[in-house]
């Protein structure tokens, strides 16, 4: 039996980054085996990743106790991520909205030094849309659409 | 805990100052610490001609990204340098978004690594 | 005050009653190393037994210092604890691998890490995973693979993993062949493991009017540790049965709840 679009696979995790190559090869794979190119899962596997480590690292500060909610609709033309975290401080809140929304960059991102924050930056490049929600508890949502572009 | 990579090393006939270390699975948030510790290691041992042969490397983030080129930045600052060989398509191609193919010493073959240390 | 001068406090309240964090900052040399034992006398007399020391503000660590920091932890080993580095980055992390530090202390990214360290080492807490997915065959594979992963990833064997791999395999398989098959329903898989076990719970919605043909099929493999060679059915379910320490199963109306615990057999 194949796969139904559309489809929804979800992942709850505590805040351990060492969690996130498992998870986001798993979300890779299950791209794969509903036919997606390796090419689509493995941009796909960079935008969860980069979108998890941001939630885990910032949005709940590594506290293992918080948990990151990602999850995957697959249509047949494109995958919806969205992550949730607890938002993290404000401070980190007010750096999130100001990368998510200034505009994609159009020069490289990388300098010949160690760059810092290119993880949203990536996600911009690689995605069709990103978009942030805040609530009023400070909770966080990012979602992030990235379109098929290719057949397997 | 299993570390997402493994660092092989072998010699560079007649370079005693190089070494080519094989990357094995991903580079990520979760080992680059890890990573930076082999590399600096080598370099602190005088080894500053690092040729990284990535055949087996299938995985490359931004965090990892940031380490290729700080490892190209350091072996520079010593006289030395960090050649990367057979690159994945799927990993060349993050590289080439990311604008850091100008900034990072890529080679195809091996060989040709080799050969163009001095 | 010179920007360079040694800081040092300890807080500890935000963890556990065990554990002190020392953060340090500015250059730690030989006139620091006097401050340092004033600290580990403080921390030994709140009886404290593991020490975080945070490392992200040091510029310089003398080979001294380096030499108290293992004196003390020789004496919190001998407790049962432990001393562990946080925030260790750049020159000092090589300066401290290059004398050896790193076969003798664990070296963390941060404070926050070197707490989950502990809690996962020390307290023996589990990490939990939940993953839910539509019931479709082809997506059984990722799951296995993501437990078999994760398994291994926290210090399972090989083997111990593989064994796991196929519990997860059989039980997600029993659920999409038994389950609702509407793509709109889920089936949940949660995962708990810790340095001892591994305990799985896989949910998914069955057809109400299907319970008690269900409850028949897997009565063989619930009541016997043998399934014959003509039963045709219910073969997943007892070869978990042997794979597993425990294997609990409930079929209610709501729908099917397998419950699996698994030990660790080997260690690495």
């Amino acid at each position: 039996m194949s796969v139904a679009f559309p489809y929804t696979i979800g992942v709850k995790l505590q805040s351990d980054p060492d969690v996130i190559p498992a998870m986001r090869k798993f979300i890779s794979e299950a791209l794969q085996v509903s036919g997606f190119s390796a090419k689509f899962a493995f941009r796909t596997e960079i935008i969860v990743d980069a979108v998890c480590n941001n939630a885990i690292i910032y949005g709940n500060e590594s506290n293992a106790d918080s948990e990151v909610e990602v999850s995957c609709k697959v249509h047949e033309d494109r995958v919806e991520v969205v992550v949730k975290d607890r938002g993290g401080s404000v401070e980190n809140i007010e750096r999130l909205k100001e990368a998510v929304n200034c505009s994609k960059p159009e020069g490289p991102l990388a300098d010949d030094s160690e760059p810092a924050g290119m993880g949203l930056e990536i996600v911009k490049l690689l995605s069709e849309t990103i978009e942030l929600d805040v609530d009023e508890n400070n909770l966080t949502s990012i979602r992030v659409v990235r379109k098929r572009e290719d057949t397997a | 805990m299993e570390t997402q990579i493994q660092l092989t090393c072998e010699d560079v006939p007649g370079k005693a100052d190089a070494r080519i270390v094989r990357f094995i699975g991903d580079l990520d948030a979760t080992n680059v610490d890890f990573t930076t510790e082999k590399i600096f290691g080598y370099f602190d041992e005088g080894l500053v001609k690092i040729i990284a042969d990535f055949k087996q490397l299938r995985y490359v983030n931004s965090t990892g990204l940031g380490v290729l080129l700080h490892f190209n930045k350091s072996a520079k600052e010593k006289a030395g340098c960090f050649k990367i060989v057979n690159l994945n398509e799927n990993v060349y191609e993050i590289i080439e978004i990311i604008g850091a193919t100008s900034l990072l010493d890529i080679y195809d073959e091996l060989d040709e690594a080799v050969a163009a240390l001095v | 005050m010179n920007n360079n001068a040694l800081v040092m406090e300890i807080s500890s309240d935000e963890v556990s009653s065990e554990v002190a964090v020392l953060k340090i900052t500015g250059f730690l040399d030989f006139s620091g190393i006097a401050m340092l034992s004033g600290f580990f006398g403080k921390i030994t007399a709140e009886n404290k037994n593991y020490l975080i020391v945070d490392l992200a503000g040091v510029e310089m660590i003398c080979s001294a210092a380096l030499g108290e920091f293992m004196g003390y932890r020789k004496k919190l080993a001998d407790k049962g604890g432990n001393l562990v580095f946080a925030g260790l980055a750049g020159a000092i992390r090589s300066k401290l691998t290059l004398l050896g530090a790193n076969k003798i202390f664990s070296f963390y990214h941060d404070v926050r890490g070197a707490i989950n360290a502990y809690k996962w080492d020390y307290k023996k807490q589990s990490k939990s995973i939940t993953v839910s997915f539509p019931p479709f065959l082809k997506l059984v594979p990722p799951v296995r693979q993501l437990v078999s992963r994760l398994a291994r990833q926290n210090g399972y064997s090989t083997k111990d993993a593989f064994r796991i791999e196929t519990i997860v395999d059989e039980v997600c398989n029993n659920a999409v062949e038994h389950g609702l098959g509407d793509p709109g329903s889920e089936i949940v898989l949660r995962l708990s493991i810790d340095k001892e076990k591994v305990e799985l719970n896989v949910t998914n919605q069955s057809d109400p009017e299907k319970i008690s043909t269900l409850r028949e099929l897997i009565k063989p493999a619930v009541q016997s540790d043998h399934v014959g060679d003509d039963d045709k059915r219910g073969r997943g379910l007892a070869l978990i049965r042997m794979l597993s320490n425990n294997m609990d199963v409930k079929i209610t109306e709501r729908g099917t709840s397998v419950h699996v615990v698994k030990l660790r057999e080997e260690q690495q």
